[in-house]
């Protein structure tokens, strides 16, 4: 493994972060094409340091730390994406701070001990990956949904005001961001079942189907499926939409922030299923 | 440089004059082959509603276009009195002529700062100037340049954010609410003309269908007619608002058709998601209370004047540093036509010092033949070179340093080194 990969901490891909977020600030203030050229390098080169510290370093899922570190990861793909393909809008000022704060959050927590991701690839712990990967992928559907949510509140903002469409900041469409916080939820509420599904049974394996359940990771899971559950039967039974579903997400991803921080999860704490 | 601009713009020439002085489709290839063959000049014109631009030029070294042949040409093709046209007509040369062309297209002279239509307006006169083989060297390099000036100014200052026309402002507010048209339903309530432009431009969006209504059945059919939409009757004007997502209200009506307790009726039994209404009736036809940025967007006259005034004001504040760019660029262009006009001189200079350098030098080592080894040979060449080299420093940079348009240092070069032969 090559010296300057296994020197890179959480700094270095904080930094490129916060660098590629204060360079879109100044972009917003002052539009210039080379701010948010240089926002791009930086967030991409965020990136790369991100990945190759991810791989690099033992980051097991189950610890507040790890999982916050992947959860940073798949959005700053998300920003990097987003940034390319809406050149134009505001994507960075909204997406980065998010990024930025999952990754200074996890550097506060304590390191990680375990296993990383990938050894769990075989045997029996493959489950307990599962149920870690696809509560991962519905809480990047939550930060998502969070996102579109913030931004729908902006742009209804400007609308109320009626400030002028061609000036300050660029956003999607209300239409397109409540498509996209529609989208971000339909998508994360059948992972978040599965996976707490497939956490109920690995309880249930070890003959403990009761034991944990009152950690805060476990109510904090289960309170984000009551809520999602919630969120979706008003969006299509109730037609709920807007302002008052954007603030329902806000509780969703609020109980979401509680499940990554608390502080350790059963199954890391009795070293994995069995 | 030998560029020469004459003109005339609504800065000062009334419009009588400009339309009589106008250049359209059938008379402007004419007058561009012919200021070329009877001239000799490479030109370009540039016309639009608000100016009518010549611009000329003849290569370096050869006479200036002539300001009061062109007048004379154009008092001649649009058969207006001369003194008339003299009097009307602006001339810029040179420097001043590079420069007004690079405004012109930044939209710096515009009667709108910032409007979109002028950098279009000098492409589409630079290609039929292309198209035509009137364009010669020094029109590539000047309309190219100023087409780049311009893109600039655009992309990297705010003088062209926004727009300034009630419709396209009311179109702008659309599209903030909306992502996608095509199954989308709009009603137009009211025959005003002032709705009509509007109703053009949110046409252009391509919705899935029109509704029309108005109190006269007659008058709804013949703007649903008009605008391929379907009449429907004022009595269902609560049902068809149910169903649309943006509304054109343009009635005359002499108080508000549509009250915030009839509107909440409508709303409760909307399924749909949010509502634009553009109400640009005069006295309003809704109750602005209704707007509350989230489900329902109401925008009337004044708010829509209010932005356009805003932007107009706005776009102000982008005029010092778009001025900046275009000076930026216009010092780089003359810069770079200086060394491109300096460049074949320099060369010249160059091999006739490089070749006397070698006859000398090859003189002398035929004289000292086998008296010098191969590092003193080298050494030698050396030093000649060095000295070749700061012998022309001098006159090289003072070259680089003369001011654009004139040639008073390069003939006395050229006549100091003989190179004129």
């Amino acid at each position: 493994m090559p010296l300057a990969v296994e020197r890179i901490t959480v700094f270095c891909f904080a930094a490129s972060y916060g660098v590629a977020l204060a360079l879109e600030v100044w972009h917003h203030f002052q539009p210039r094409p080379i701010q948010r050229l240089l926002s791009l390098v930086f967030g991409a080169a965020g990136l790369i340091a991100h990945t190759a510290f991810i791989l690099v370093q033992t980051l097991p899922l189950a610890t507040p730390q790890g999982s916050l570190l992947f959860l940073a990861w798949i959005l700053a793909v998300f920003y990097l994406y987003g940034s390319i393909h809406h050149r134009r809008l505001a994507w960075g000022l909204f997406v980065l701070p998010l990024v930025l704060g999952l990754v200074v959050v996890a550097d506060w927590l304590p390191p990680p001990e375990g296993d990383p991701v990938w050894k769990s690839f075989h045997g029996d712990r493959v489950w307990g990956l599962a149920h870690g990967v696809l509560v991962l992928l519905a809480a990047v559907g939550v930060c998502v949904a969070f996102l579109a949510s913030v931004m729908y509140l902006v742009q209804s903002h400007r609308l109320k005001a009626k400030a002028p469409p061609g000036q300050g900041m660029r956003l999607l469409s209300l239409e397109r961001i409540e498509e996209m916080n529609r989208r971000a939820i339909l998508w994360a509420f059948p992972l978040l079942t599965a996976g707490l599904l497939i956490g109920v049974a690995l309880q249930w394996q070890r003959g403990s189907l009761l034991e944990g359940w009152d950690s805060t990771k476990i109510l904090g899971g289960l309170g984000l499926w009551v809520v999602f559950a919630i969120l979706l039967y008003l969006r299509y039974e109730v037609r709920l939409r807007g302002r008052q579903a954007a603030f329902l997400t806000f509780v969703a991803f609020g109980l979401l922030i509680v499940a990554l921080l608390a502080p350790m999860h059963p199954f890391a704490q009795g070293g994995g299923p069995p | 440089m030998n560029l020469l601009l004459v003109g005339c713009s609504f800065h000062e020439t009334p419009i009588e004059l400009r339309e009589r002085l106008a250049f359209d489709g059938g008379n402007l290839p004419g007058a561009l082959l012919e200021l070329n063959s009877r001239f000799e000049y490479e030109a370009a014109i540039l016309s639009t509603c608000n100016r009518v631009e010549l611009y000329l030029a003849r290569l370096t070294g050869s006479t200036p276009p002539d300001a009061e042949l062109v007048t004379e040409f154009l008092a001649d093709l649009h058969r207006i009195p001369l003194a008339d046209l003299r009097r009307a007509l602006y001339q810029r040369a040179d420097a001043d002529a590079v420069r007004h062309l690079f405004r012109v297209a930044a939209s710096l002279d515009s009667l709108i700062v910032g409007e979109g239509q002028i950098a279009g307006q000098v492409r589409a006169a630079y290609e039929t100037a292309q198209k035509l083989a009137t364009a010669g060297s020094t029109l590539h390099a000047l309309f190219q340049n100023a087409l780049a000036a311009a893109k600039r100014v655009r992309t990297e200052t705010g003088i062209a954010r926004g727009h300034v026309s009630v419709s396209s402002v009311a179109v702008d507010y659309v599209r903030q609410v909306f992502g996608h048209f095509d199954d989308k339903t709009i009603l137009v309530i009211g025959a005003g003309k002032m709705g009509e432009l509007t109703l053009k431009h949110l046409r252009e969006l391509k919705p899935h269908r029109i509704l029309v209504t108005n109190r006269s059945p007659e008058k709804a059919a013949v703007v649903a007619q008009g605008c391929g939409g379907e009449c429907v009757t004022w009595e269902q004007l609560d049902d068809a608002l149910a169903q649309s997502d943006i509304v054109l209200s343009t009635t005359g009506a002499p108080e508000p058709i549509v009250g915030r307790k009839r509107f909440a009726a409508v709303l409760a039994r909307r399924t749909g998601g949010a509502m634009v209404i553009l109400d640009i009736a005069v006295p309003r036809d809704f109750d602005a209370s209704i707007h509350d940025g989230d489900r329902v967007c109401l925008f009337n006259i004044d708010d829509l004047q209010r932005i356009r005034e805003q932007t107009l004001r706005d776009r102000k504040k982008h005029i010092a540093p778009a001025e900046a760019i275009v000076e930026q660029h216009v010092k780089r262009f003359l810069q770079e036509w200086k060394r491109r006009r300096n460049a074949p001189f320099i060369a010249k200079l160059m091999q006739d010092f490089e070749a006397r350098r070698k006859a000398i030098v090859t003189q002398l080592l035929a004289r000292l033949n086998g008296k010098l080894s191969d590092e003193d040979k080298a050494y030698l060449e050396g030093a000649f070179r060095l000295l070749q080299n700061q012998f022309l420093h001098g006159p090289i940079s003072a070259l680089s340093e003369d001011p654009p348009g004139r040639h008073t240092l390069l003939e006395a070069l050229g006549k100091l080194f003989r190179l004129e032969e």
